[in-house]
């Protein structure tokens, strides 16, 4: 403020203090105007679009509970929701051993670490687009790169129709979704690692531990909190992936890489059943607080143990 | 000591300097593999992006005979990647702003006054922010607001995820400031406000920074939400365009697609290779205190 306008302005600015201080609400009020409208808004209003039959042109029609009565009775929702738990064990199982096993590797005093690191995070900048439409390409049976290394290793009973065939396609969406963050894991791993004491590794060692003893009872015990954020993250992810499927494979074939955000996608986007969808959602919504719940539950009662 | 004791010690001591190089070789080469695995395929699609659709598939490994610019320019006429960078730019800018601005105030308060239902208000940010949100209410209120196909519904829709996790990262970080500053600029004649912006911002580089590429990065790949809200061609940002052109012309011109591919990406690839620190800390800053 220039000092010369301060006696002009004093009251105004005496009164502006004393606002400021009264309401710190004012402070909050955009952020939380933004995020309730577009965030805790629709969590809300959905619920009575889920108790209605609407394809979002004609007058919606007020049908009660039946919209989710229809999802638990649809053999459909079962399909799906298996997918999402397929999905979501060789996810965090892949992203987990990949990226703890890297960042130990890493942790030794190691000529080339950031290079190694700026290389292995590199796809967490790269959009799930270019990475769907690469590796769809990547996994063409006939002329994919996939393919071409398996044949020319001589694995050619390895070889196969990786998102094609009904039985592998998830597996192949498991695996370019490992691909894309297992840096990101490996780097908060590593944060976790560099935060163990050395003193702990010496007491250990003093006591005739083996390298593979040291891992169990000093870095594993060490890494849970880094543990708990890395598995929460993927199992989020895991239920609540969309791009993925809809681009490499748009939930097919035969539904056999449809999960439940597709799910509810195509019944409300490509079939207009408003009312069904914003049920669906909500079905996804209570199961991913559920799963949440219980793995942090399970992985928080541990500590007592340890 | 017999003989064979001692040289069975002997042995072990021998095995014992080799051990260190063994691990070094083997951690080596197993990082190596990893990188290879990770880099090799970006690389790959940079590469075929030069190659002609024969080349695709009779010369896979191979570097192409000579290299086949045209892909790029067909990329950048067929798929109107100029407008789909602009529109990207303009959303992910927006975006960043909206951001920046409204979670550093709301931060500040969160960090330096004390008021009735803040722990709620937080609490309420934790429960939810991870919430998949019901994508037919969203929609809804989308089209009632008149915010389907316009910059600013995307940047909202987009800045609406990023608040919570972005209000916590400037909490942290305002709180480390320690509160004779902003009280010297108080003293001084300066409102709150102006203290805020006046003194606390311009020291408050890293937070912005950290906040700014988590945004930036969501926003430049967001998918879902232009998929969601934008009917135009002229709006589409880089990641519908790619697909709606990957569904039009991907089976016959993979050539030109992996132009597309390699214009959307090397950018974001280049910055973050020269700003890697920042960017491996911005987008973990979630996940790791500090």
């Amino acid at each position: 403020m220039p000092a010369t306008a301060k006696p002009k302005n004093a009251p105004l600015k005496e009164w502006l203090r004393r606002a400021a201080k009264l309401s710190p609400y004012l402070w909050v009020l955009p952020a939380l105007t933004v995020y309730g409208i577009f965030k805790l808004y629709p969590l809300v209003s959905g619920l009575q679009m889920s108790l209605l039959r609407w394809d979002g042109i004609e007058e919606p029609r007020y049908i009660g509970l039946r919209n989710f009565q229809r999802i638990l009775s649809d053999e459909m929702t079962a399909t799906v929701l298996m997918n999402n738990v397929h999905y979501a064990v060789g996810t965090v199982v892949g992203k987990i051993v990949l990226s703890l096993f890297l960042a130990i590797l890493l942790h030794q005093a190691l000529r080339g670490r950031t290079f190694y690191r700026t290389s292995l995070f590199m796809p967490v900048v790269m959009s799930f687009v270019v990475v769907g439409v690469l590796w769809s390409w990547l996994f063409n049976p006939q002329f994919g790169l996939i393919n071409s290394l398996l044949r020319g290793l001589g694995l050619d009973f390895l070889v196969q129709d990786w998102l094609g065939d009904a039985a592998v396609a998830l597996n192949s969406l498991i695996l370019v979704d490992i691909w894309k963050w297992y840096g990101f894991h490996m780097v908060i791993f590593l944060a976790g690692l560099q935060s163990i004491p050395d003193e702990l590794y010496e007491a250990a060692r003093i006591d005739g531990a083996s390298g593979w003893q040291q891992f169990l009872h000093v870095t594993l015990p060490m890494l849970h909190p880094v543990m708990i954020v890395n598995v929460t993250i993927s199992v989020m992810g895991a239920f609540n992936v969309f791009d993925i499927p809809f681009i490499m494979t748009a939930g097919g074939p035969a539904n056999a890489t449809n999960v439940m955000a597709l799910h509810i996608y195509i019944r409300g986007f490509k079939f207009y059943r408003f009312g069904f969808s914003a049920a669906l959602s909500y079905v996804l919504l209570v199961i991913v607080t559920l799963v949440a719940a219980i793995q942090l539950k399970l992985m928080t009662s541990g500590d007592n143990t340890d | 000591m017999s003989a064979a004791q001692l040289s069975r010690q002997a042995a072990k001591r021998q095995s014992l300097h080799w051990r260190p190089l063994l691990v070094k070789v083997f951690n080596h080469s197993i990082l190596i593999l990893f990188t290879v695995i990770i880099v090799y395929p970006v690389l790959w699609m940079i590469l075929a992006s030069f190659k002609t659709p024969g080349e695709l598939i009779s010369n896979i490994w191979g570097l192409p005979a000579s290299p086949a610019y045209q892909n790029y320019a067909d990329a950048w006429e067929k798929a109107r990647l100029g407008r789909a960078l602009l529109n990207s730019g303009i959303v992910s800018i927006g975006a960043v702003l909206a951001v920046v601005c409204l979670s550093s105030i709301a931060g500040y308060a969160f960090a330096k006054f004390s008021f009735r239902f803040s722990t709620v208000i937080l609490l309420v940010f934790v429960f939810t922010m991870q919430a998949p949100v019901p994508i037919i209410p969203f929609y809804v209120l989308f089209v009632r607001l008149k915010l389907t196909d316009s910059y600013l519904g995307l940047i909202l829709a987009i800045a609406s995820g990023t608040i919570p996790l972005s209000i916590f990262i400037f909490q942290a970080f305002f709180r480390s400031i320690p509160n004779e500053l902003r009280e010297a600029a108080k003293i001084d004649g300066c409102s709150e406000f102006a203290a805020f912006l006046r003194v606390v911002m311009p020291i408050s580089g890293p937070a912005v920074a950290t906040v700014s590429i988590l945004t930036f990065v969501g926003a430049w790949n967001e998918y879902f939400m232009p998929l969601l809200l934008i009917r135009s061609d002229e709006l589409r940002p880089l990641t519908l365009t790619i697909q709606v052109f990957f569904l039009q012309f991907g089976r016959a011109e993979w050539n030109v697609i992996f132009a597309t591919l390699s214009i959307a990406s090397i950018p974001m690839i280049l910055i973050y290779v020269l700003l890697q620190r920042w960017f491996i800390r911005g987008l973990t800053s979630g996940s790791i205190k500090g």
